[in-house]
């Protein structure tokens, strides 16, 4: 791989680009880990506790709710694109025509701005006036459903964690399609003639054949999902309570709320680290399985 | 090929089939439909019946958002930022892809990967250090507060569409140029920059729709109004005390969505490539 020899032309080429990267992606990262062993308010001075903030984070209890919120919203969100995005990907490619009409069409939620996202969902959660979702309800079942979606404690969790689910099923549906559709049709031919029905066909060879994509997609769902911020922020801040409080959201109030930016430092380190872990699980878990294999 | 498996299939699973897709399909668009009428309302209709379809077609909304706020001046910031990311991105990336893929160094194969694993980096880790470093700086309120990360975090998959399209570029093209006494830069900018046409393309339509929605950086480092760009710019509409005029918030997020509806349905084929790669790849 690779035909130029010249060192100078080959720094020229490289090292902008990579200094914008070691600057903005970086630097932050390590200047995180440096900033979680101060203690800052923004006007004092800056005082190095060491460990204590992770010792502080380790008995906060507002911050393990955060977490255990973070899995609940990340179990609603990857459920939501993973596996409805593989169902509809499946079903289109049982579709003879307009597939590419369908396919553009699902994709718009992905390309519109988070705060439209939360206007639109803010509208139909809402109660006074009703929205959408309670004029259902009332549809439905006489009134007794109708509740204020994002202020009642136990639904504003999957009502922050649904329209980022909703907002990315088409990408993850196209993800899915174009790979379906490019398996090679012999194999799939062969177990045709073996005496597959389609069923069989689509989970005994079509999937286990996708199954990179699938990891990849899972990885980018489920760091997305780690990472999720804007809806949440925007819907509620957390609220009522910390009922819909995510890692991000609380890292975000104690640095910019509380200015307590060491503490908030060490909360982003543990986002950082958590990514991390999960990248690392999913990596095992497919090499041990293709071990199997 | 389809009427083979009609035959075989079952019409059933084919009508089910359809049914599911039409009707994932109006969850999945019915919201922004409704958007786009309900900005068509009169205020009134849209507080007592918001969700039929309206008896009378109103422009007001789009009055009001037009002449009494500062969308305009959030529409230009966003156009400055976009556009000066955007130039950043391609050149710094089909830069450092061309030196990735056609240079004989061993360290390549590193440098790849380091900057591919910024794909897995939250980027909520850069807020406290660059907004302390950007206050230090003086330069919080600038567009090159938002510029920055938004160029660094764009990088990585950039650079992995560059690379993977460099190595369909023979090196024999190269060769050649190298014997006709091309030097290095005559041989990116006149040789391979016509080459990469599409994956420019693909990279700019991607990272133009990402950049203008761009929420986190836009909050956290712009305050003063005269510098917010329309996806923070879009609050303004809820009012002092919590009212929200939605008219005009839907009025004006139809607005700011023009210019991204407009690449995607120009490009469609080519964000949809540029956002499903990452997976794709793997």
């Amino acid at each position: 791989m690779g035909i130029l020899k010249s060192k100078k032309y080959y720094l020229t080429f490289l090292l902008p680009g990579l200094c914008f990267y070691l600057f903005s992606v970086f630097y932050p990262i390590l200047e995180s880990l440096r900033l979680s062993m101060y203690q800052w308010n923004g006007i004092k001075d800056w005082k190095f506790i060491g460990i204590q903030n992770y010792e502080v984070l380790y008995r906060d209890r507002v911050f393990w709710i955060a977490v255990i919120n973070n899995l609940k919203y990340l179990a609603i969100v990857v459920g939501m694109q993973v596996f409805i995005g593989l169902l509809v990907a499946i079903m289109l490619t049982g579709i003879g025509k307009s597939r590419n009409l369908i396919k553009t069409l699902y994709y718009i939620p992905s390309i519109i701005t988070t705060i439209a996202i939360s206007q639109l969902f803010r509208s139909i959660y809402s109660i006074e006036p009703m929205g959408l979702l309670n004029i259902l309800a009332v549809k439905l079942s006489q009134g007794q459903l109708v509740k204020p979606w994002l202020s009642d404690i136990h639904t504003v969790l999957p009502a922050v964690s649904i329209p980022e689910g909703w907002r990315f099923i088409g990408l993850y549906m196209v993800i899915f399609y174009s790979a379906l559709i490019a398996l090679s049709n012999d194999v799939i031919e062969a177990g045709r003639i073996d005496g597959a029905n389609q069923l069989q066909l689509l989970l005994y060879i079509k999937i286990p054949m996708i199954i990179p994509v699938i990891r990849m997609s899972l990885i980018m769902c489920l760091t997305g999902a780690l990472r999720g911020f804007d809806i949440p922020f925007l819907l509620t801040n957390g609220g009522p309570g910390y009922f819909s409080e995510l890692t991000t959201t609380y890292m975000y109030k104690k640095a910019f709320s509380s200015l307590q930016f060491g503490y908030g430092s060490s909360i982003a380190v543990f986002i950082v680290l958590e990514s991390f872990i999960v990248v690392w699980l999913i990596n095992l878990l497919y090499r041990n399985n293709q071990v199997e294999e | 090929m389809h009427t083979k498996r009609l035959k075989n299939g079952n019409l059933i699973t084919t009508i089910l089939f359809n049914t599911l897709v039409i009707g994932f399909l109006f969850i999945q668009i019915y919201p922004i439909v409704w958007l786009f009428v309900a900005s068509l309302k009169p205020g009134l209709e849209l507080v007592s019946q918001p969700f039929a379809l309206p008896d009378s077609i109103t422009l007001d909304n789009y009055r009001r958002v037009l002449s009494k706020s500062n969308i305009w001046i959030y529409m230009k910031n966003s156009m400055v930022v976009t556009g000066q990311a955007l130039i950043l991105i391609v050149f710094l990336s089909a830069w450092a892809g061309f030196a990735i893929s056609k240079y004989r160094f061993k360290v390549n194969r590193l440098i790849l990967s380091f900057f591919t694993m910024g794909i897995m980096i939250p980027i909520q880790v850069t807020l406290i250090p660059l907004f302390i470093f950007y206050s230090k700086m003086n330069i919080l309120n600038t567009s090159i507060s938002l510029i920055l990360p938004q160029v660094g975090f764009a990088l990585p998959i950039s650079i992995m569409l560059f690379v993977s399209f460099f190595k369909f570029i023979p090196d024999e093209i190269i060769e050649a140029a190298i014997v006709d006494g091309a030097n290095d830069l005559i041989i990116f900018f006149g040789l391979m920059l016509p080459l990469i046409r599409n994956t420019v393309i693909t990279v700019l339509s991607m990272y133009s729709i990402f950049i203008w929605n761009d929420f986190i950086f836009a909050n956290t480092f712009i305050s003063d109004s005269a510098r917010k760009t329309v996806s923070i710019g879009l609050q303004d509409y809820i009012g002092a005390y919590g009212n929200i005029d939605w008219g005009a918030t839907f009025g004006a997020i139809c607005i700011s969505l023009i210019p991204p509806f407009a690449v995607y349905f120009l490009l469609n084929k080519w964000v949809i490539a540029g956002m499903t790669a990452g997976a794709a790849k793997g």
